[in-house]
Formats: C-alpha cells, structure tokens, sequence
C-alpha cells in the first residue's frame, strides 16, 4: 500500500490519455457487424493488439477475445494503482479489491473442484491489491485453510474464518463466497465517513449507490426465488436505499419492494423506466441492465464535476469495465448467433 | 406339415387340444395387442407433449445460457457451475403396464433453490440465476422424457412381438393345425372306408364260399338221388313179372 502525497493530477493526466484510447461508438458500431475472428483481427489493430499477440497461441475464436479483454483491463488497473499513490491509492484500491474478490472465489471453486493450478490461473483477473506472487502461491495451495493462513492480514481473512466454519458444515461454498463479498463491500465506505461536499462526498456517494443497487439487486433476486432465505445474510450496509428492518420487511413482497425503490429520491427518476418494466416482465435482467447503466452514468457525472479528484479515475474505471463487457457481449453474442439488434440491446454504451 | 403327421385318433385329438388352446391364446394375444396399442396411444400424446416441452425448454436453456456467457462472460459462467455441490441424482424404478415393465425415474436435487446453487449470491446476477433455473427446467424434461420415451419404445416393442405372435398363430399355426386335422380326419375316415370295404368283400367272398359250399352239397344230394333211382327201376319190373 502507498504512504506518499495523493497524487490526483499525474494519475488524471494519465487517466485522460487511456480514456481517449477507448473505443468510440463509431467503433462499437463496426463490431456488432463482425463475427468473432474479425474481431479478434480488430483488436490487434487497437491497443488490445499486445494481448491478443501474446495470447494467441494457446487461445483461439471468442476464448482469445475474453482472455485478451482480461489481461488488458487488469493491465490498466494494474497501471492506475502503480501511479497513484497515498490517499488516492487507497480511494482506488478500495474499488479494484472487487477483482481480488473475483480472484479469490476463483481459487476457491478450482481448489473445491481440484481443477489443475495453470487453469484457474488462466482464468485469474490479476487487477487488484493482491500481489502476483501472492496469487501465485494462492493458486498452488491444496486447501481453503490454507487460503485463508496466505490470506492473513487482509480485509478478507477475519469473514473467511468466520464463514469456513459453516462451509465445512453445509459443504456448500456459498458462505466463502458470501464473505468475500462482503468483506469487499462492507470495506469500500470503512473509515470515509459522511461528508457533504467536495469531491470525497461525490466518491462516498457513488460507492453507497454501488451498495444501494447491489441491495436492490439481491433484495429482488432473493424476492424473486422464493427460497426461505435470511435477508440480513444478503445485506450489506451503507447505503442510503435500505435499511436491515426495511429488507426484511420487504422482501416477502415484490411490490412493495419495488414501490419502495421507485420511491426512493436519489434513484426513483433514474430507474423509472426500469422499474416499470419490471412490474411487468419476468426478468430482473433487464432492470439490473438499467442499474448497470445508472452506475455508469453516475460515474461519468462525477467526473466531468470534480476533475482533479478520484472522480476520474473511477469514471474510467467503470467505462474501461464497460467496455471489456462490450466487446465480450458482441464477441459471444456473434458466436452465439445473436443478431445484431439483440447484442445492441444488450450493451451500456454512455 | 401335414404329410408329416401319423394319421392316428390320438393325434388328432392332440391337435384338437393345441387348436383348442390356439385359438384361446390367439382370442387373448388380440386383445392384449389392442389394449398395448390404447395404452400406447396415451403415452404417445404424453411423449409428444413432453418432446414440445423438451425443444423448448432446451431453445429457452440455450438463449439464457448463451446470453449469461455474452453478459458475463464465459469464465464466470463456468465459475458458478463450478461451485456447485449437490449434483443431480436419478433413481429408477419399475411400473407394469400390461405386463410391460417400464421405467419410473424418480429425480431429485434437480431444480435448486438460489442458496442450494453453491455460488455466492452477492457476487452473481440475475443473468446467471435464469441460466441456471432454465437448464434445471431442461434437466427435469430430460428426465420426463427418458421415461415417457423409454415406456414407449418397450411398448412398440411389446406391441410389435404380440402382434408377430398373434400373426403366427393366426397365418401359420393355426392353419397348420386346422389342415393337419383335415388330414388326419381325411385319412381316418379313408381307412374307415377302406376297413368296410375289405369287410364287405371279405363278407362277400365269405358268402360266396358258402353258397358254393352250399352248392356243390346240393350236386352231391343230387348225384346221389340219381344214382339211386335206377337200381330202383330195374328191381320194380323183375318185381312185377
């Protein structure tokens, strides 16, 4: 972890030249046109073109895309937390901790699988705090305990402990998976406070809405299910959107729960269309489509507010996760013979 | 064959019990083919059911597993399957319909509720959730329709060979059997025919022996008579002189 001065401006100077690198909607257009291997030759024309090479002898068709995808986006993020430094790094960190949750619960499913170490590393995202060779001794462990001893002294050992107790009892690895989450989720405000103003209030803002709609979202997955589960278990707390009694309360009932996020202030206009939608249609798919989109635009307004903040950083983060999602849905959806108005329905351009 | 038979009564009344239980078997064979075919009809609008259900159920499963895959992404699709602990289990047993035996499969664990899954619900979407559901959906109709298929094809084939047996007995072994008996009865009365006639010539001939017995007895009195007579003659004038 970085101890120096925040450094906001270096980063967002570097940030604004690997934004620009971005692809345009002109760009995206020409894709959802290709099918898969006319992809791949597009992208070794952009700056995907390092990936592509180094990856293209042990991957071909759609697998080469998403692994490329992959290894560029945790490349970049790699190369934010390198830049950055101090407060900024800890702000940004925060966020990328999501991809050594992915990690981790990777490690975890190929241990309980007893998949083949160079597998589950292929499938690894390496763009969080955890170091290479940290992952690399992840990756050669045999057990969970064992997991959990590398993993001691991070913000996901203590919920690991906690949670491998009942994993051994049910054998199910919905508990680990749960505390990873959570750990991610419950550390992302620790120690910010509320502040009101100024670009950190922004931040605060932006996370607690990443919390808010990842309530929302498992509130009505869990609505949805019908399943007798505990709704405290899911709930992560922080946000604005739901208190523990609020989720209890409304789980049992899909519309009330609904009603009750359309009625919410910060997010009622913003989710409209989708919560009306989804009074109606069968799916959450839809609406999780809008809350990925909101989260999205939410960023992207942050950062035209506070330009010399994390606010950019962020915003390019969530675009440069967007984008990898894109290009991933307009690859498979092509290999899947999806046609070209599904996939552009599919996709969150800003 | 019949020229293979021995023409005796006691064949014949061998032949005339395997007619008798035949024509039995053959009444039973014939209803017990209809009955397979009823039955059979009844599962076959079940098996068309289920095979519309199954298309669907697999274009469904397909279209929401391709679209978790596209959204997000293969890995971690692959990923939450991964995690899953309790597999399905099938467990067969067997019901008699019409003394078929078919199979009755008795699934569980297939349709999961979303903490029985074995992945983590806050870190998955709803994407992966309706993959999932739909190929529990698929996995029950395959289910449905190995029984429904199997039951099926082992009542064709029951059909099939009862009505193979229901022909032999009515194209081949019964009309062997009736012109066995038609032989047999031919024969038997030939040699009825055959055993009066030789009575009637040996009677005849009997009779002719003894009439000519009779005969030559008769030309023996004669003869005698005549030979007597004359000495009677020549005695009677030398009397009267």
């Amino acid at each position: 972890m970085s101890t120096g001065a925040s450094n906001p401006e270096y980063v967002n100077a570097r940030v604004r030249s690997r934004r620009a690198a971005m692809l345009s909607d002109e760009d995206y257009r020409k894709l959802i046109r290709m099918g898969p291997s006319e992809i791949a030759r597009f992208m070794e024309e952009t700056e995907y073109e390092q990936e592509i090479n180094a990856l293209g002898t042990r991957f071909s068709g759609v697998d080469l895309i998403e692994y490329a995808l992959n290894r560029n986006l945790a490349k970049h993020f790699d190369d934010l937390l390198e830049w950055s430094e101090g407060h900024l790094y800890d702000r940004i960190v925060r966020y990328l901790r999501k991809f050594d949750v992915w990690n981790l619960k990777t490690i975890v499913r190929g241990i309980y699988t007893d998949s083949d170490p160079e597998e589950i590393s292929t499938d690894l995202i390496r763009a969080g705090e955890l170091d290479d060779g940290t992952i690399d001794r992840l990756v050669e462990v045999d057990s969970i305990e064992d997991v959990i001893e590398i993993l001691d002294g991070t913000i996901f050992a203590e919920q690991l402990e906690d949670a491998y107790e009942e994993f051994e009892e049910s054998g199910a690895l919905v508990p680990l998976e749960n505390a990873l989450d959570r750990a991610f989720y419950e550390n992302l405000l620790e120690d910010l406070g509320r502040p009101r103003e100024g670009p950190e209030a922004k931040y605060v803002e932006f996370l607690e809405a990443e919390i808010d709609f990842l309530n929302a979202r498992n509130a009505l997955r869990l609505a949805r299910s019908g399943a007798d589960l505990d709704p405290a278990a899911y709930y992560i707390d922080g946000g604005v959107l739901f208190d523990e009694s609020d989720l209890n309360r409304l789980v049992g009932d899909y519309d009330a729960l609904v009603d009750h996020i359309a009625e919410n202030k910060r997010y009622g206009d913003r989710l409209s269309g989708a919560l009306d939608r989804l009074r109606d249609a069968d799916s959450l798919i839809q609406f999780e489509h809008a809350l990925d989109a909101a989260l999205l635009e939410y960023a992207d307004t942050l950062s035209s507010v506070y330009p010399t903040s994390i606010s950019p950083v962020l915003s390019f983060v969530l675009a440069k996760e967007r984008e990898v999602e894109n290009i991933r849905a307009i690859a498979r959806g092509r290999e899947v013979g999806l046609d070209e108005n599904e996939i552009e329905e599919e996709l969150v351009i800003l | 064959m019949a020229n293979d038979v021995k023409p005796t009564r006691k064949n014949l009344m061998a032949i005339e019990d395997r007619i008798e239980l035949s024509e039995r078997g053959h009444g039973t064979l014939e209803k017990k083919r209809d009955g397979l075919i009823m039955e059979f009809m009844d599962i076959l609008d079940k098996a068309q059911d289920v095979r519309g259900d199954l298309a669907q159920d697999y274009e469904d499963a397909q279209k929401k597993i391709n679209m978790a895959r596209a959204m997000e992404g293969d890995v971690a699709v692959r990923g939450a399957a991964s995690a899953l602990q309790e597999h399905p289990e099938i467990t067969t047993e067997s019901k008699n319909i019409m003394g078929v035996v078919v199979p009755q499969i008795e699934s569980s664990r297939v349709s999961k509720s979303l903490d029985q899954r074995g992945y983590g619900i806050m870190g998955t979407s709803a994407r992966i959730d309706e993959a999932a559901e739909a190929y529990e959906d698929l996995l029950e109709s395959i289910i449905l329709a190995a029984e429904v298929e199997t039951a099926m094809k082992k009542m064709l084939r029951e059909i099939e060979t009862t009505k193979r047996r229901v022909n032999a007995l009515e194209f081949k072994l019964l009309p062997e059997l009736y012109e066995n008996q038609e032989y047999i009865e031919q024969k038997l009365e030939e040699q009825e025919r055959e055993e009066t006639f030789r009575l009637k010539k040996i009677k005849e001939k009997k009779e002719a022996e003894e009439k000519a017995e009779r005969e030559a007895e008769r030309a023996a009195e004669e003869a005698a008579l005549e030979d007597a007579q004359p000495e009677t003659a020549a005695q009677s004038p030398a009397a009267n002189q």
